[in-house]
């Protein structure tokens, strides 16, 4: 943390200096985000938490240019440091090209975002959200590179249904998706024994579709995805056949209330083989979350969720198939470019976030967590 | 009586416009609201609430008429505040987040913003589809920028 700290410090004062520089319509926009974790009983997302840890930094830079009224290029590099996830390396994040018909019809082609539910596409830009941690059970921060994007294409538009029905929005795209070989699921499948040198991968397709309704402040709307999945290791290999994943979601913004809710149902069925061992994985996981926040203040908002997941395809009544968890959160603006935020976690089970790695005795079946982290945005 | 000498019907349709949006811009300054502002290309003669708050969320790239619409905004102040309150439905907190959301998942550009109101008109005026606004009309005006009126 200490060699990060002057990092952390010196991209503030040269951003602070940029401040959302347009270079003849070039945008450059970036943030960076410092996090510490304190957990009782396990060490959380591979960070030594227990003992408190700052090992979860975070960093983006954007930049994009609108060629024509058109059409509009971008490119935004991210790097982070969760615990024994991500490194300094820099990673893409999206770079695309984003050709826009009219307001009902546009298109977008390169590495783009992936949308699914209320935050896949958005859940690295912390600055926009009250939580630290956004709900696990469906935006599990360890495997986030590999749902945030996709490489392909996406149509995408806004069909306005008259004044009493509200508007439609919708979005499709197909593609590839790949693991990053410094994410969660490559850090698990490793602790299991299987170290993949190449990224797994496999094609995707899906889409969204959202309702805007005439009550001024409430969305509902569905995502459905399609993913495959396969990679080859030194050791063995991993194979995924196409699986469809759902997603309903429901959010209402009144003033100072916020109020979300989400269900995901993903069904997976892996084959895992390692040397002459071939190891079938049954997952039918069935996530949701509900969540509400109030802006006390002008510069100070609070919120709670609860947080639910559970593996049905096997026993529910052990730890390792479940993760409900109870969260309290506060944010602070300092001005319009710093925030601070603190969360408390209230953990049950260890389904999700916890590795063997970094719980060598073994998993209790509860923890409790303190999450803290500073943000600059411009 | 002077006024009764000027027959209405001889005003052109261009005049009873340049009325109107004079008007709406008037009323709008007198009634603690801002003063919407457009490149004097811009063809259209008004713009609904509905319209503008599309255009200033990014949700619109274009203007009723079809023609390509570059929402301005001051970076802060009673005037943006009041903006995004009586056009946008937002804070400014609310719309600088909505803006980042679209800025780093690649799917908008933030809209440029100035320190003062001076230089907002001043961009307007030079840049095609230009649309702000500002506390009160200028006094000088300007030749290359003109105000449009909010239809409700």
């Amino acid at each position: 943390m200490l060699r990060r700290l002057p990092l952390f410090l010196l991209v503030c004062l040269c951003t602070g200096r940029l401040q959302a520089q347009s270079l003849e319509g070039i945008e450059i926009h970036g943030f960076v985000t410092q996090g510490f974790l304190f957990s009782s009983n396990n060490n959380y997302l591979t960070m030594q938490s227990s003992a408190g840890s700052l090992a979860w930094t975070d960093g983006a830079v954007s930049v994009s240019d609108s060629l024509t009224d058109k059409l509009r290029v971008g490119i935004q590099l991210h790097m982070y440091q969760l615990g024994q996830l991500g490194g300094p390396n820099l990673q893409l994040d999206w770079a695309s090209g984003d050709y826009r018909v009219n307001d009902h019809l546009g298109f977008r082609a390169g590495k783009v975002k992936t949308v699914i539910g209320l935050f896949n596409d958005s859940q690295d830009v912390d600055a926009v959200f009250l939580w630290i941690l956004l709900p696990q059970s469906i935006y599990p921060i360890d495997n986030k590179s590999f749902f945030l994007s996709h490489v392909g294409g996406e149509v995408y538009g806004r069909l306005p249904l008259g004044s009493r029905a509200g508007k439609l929005h919708y979005d499709g795209y197909a593609g590839q998706a790949t693991f990053d070989l410094t994410g969660g699921y490559v850090k698990q499948a490793a602790d299991g024994g299987l170290v993949f040198t190449t990224a797994p991968g496999g094609k995707i397709y899906g889409g969204d579709l959202r309702w805007e309704s005439p009550l001024t402040g409430l969305t509902v709307g569905s995502s459905a995805r399609v993913q495959a999945l396969d990679g080859t290791a030194p050791g063995g290999s991993v194979h995924v056949a196409p699986t469809f994943i759902s997603t309903e979601y429901a959010q209402f913004e009144k003033g100072k209330f916020y109020c979300a809710g989400e269900y995901r149902r993903f069904p997976l069925n892996t084959i895992v083989t390692i040397g002459p061992a071939v190891i079938p994985v049954p997952q039918d996981a069935r996530s949701w979350y509900a969540m509400g926040s109030y802006r006390l203040w002008k510069k100070f908002r609070v919120g709670s969720y609860y947080s639910h997941y559970v593996n049905k395809a096997l026993d529910t009544s052990l730890p390792a198939n479940y993760a409900k968890d109870w969260v309290v959160s506060g944010r602070y603006d300092f001005n319009s470019y710093f925030y601070g935020k603190i969360e408390g976690h209230f953990l049950h089970g260890n389904g999700l976030g916890f590795y063997e790695s970094t719980n060598p005795n073994g998993l209790k079946p509860n923890s409790n967590m303190l999450a803290a982290k500073i943000g600059f945005s411009f | 009586m002077p006024y009764a000498c000027v027959d209405m019907r001889d005003m052109s349709k261009t005049r009873w416009l340049i009325l109107l949006g004079f008007l709406a811009c008037w009323s709008a300054a007198r009634a603690q609201d801002v003063v919407l502002v457009a490149n004097k290309g811009v063809q259209i003669s008004g713009i609904r609430d509905s319209d503008l708050r599309a255009i200033f969320t990014g949700e619109k790239t274009r203007f009723a008429d079809g023609s390509h619409a570059v929402p301005v905004t001051l970076k802060g102040g009673p005037a943006h505040e009041v903006f995004l309150k009586n056009h946008v439905r937002e804070d400014p907190d609310e719309f600088r987040a909505q803006w980042r959301k679209a800025v780093f998942t690649g799917q908008g550009a933030m809209p440029k913003t100035f320190d003062s109101e001076a230089a907002l008109i001043e961009y307007v005026a030079v840049t095609p589809g230009a649309l702000g606004y500002v506390s009160r009309i200028s006094p000088q005006g300007h030749d290359n920028v003109k105000c449009l009126p909010v239809v409700k």
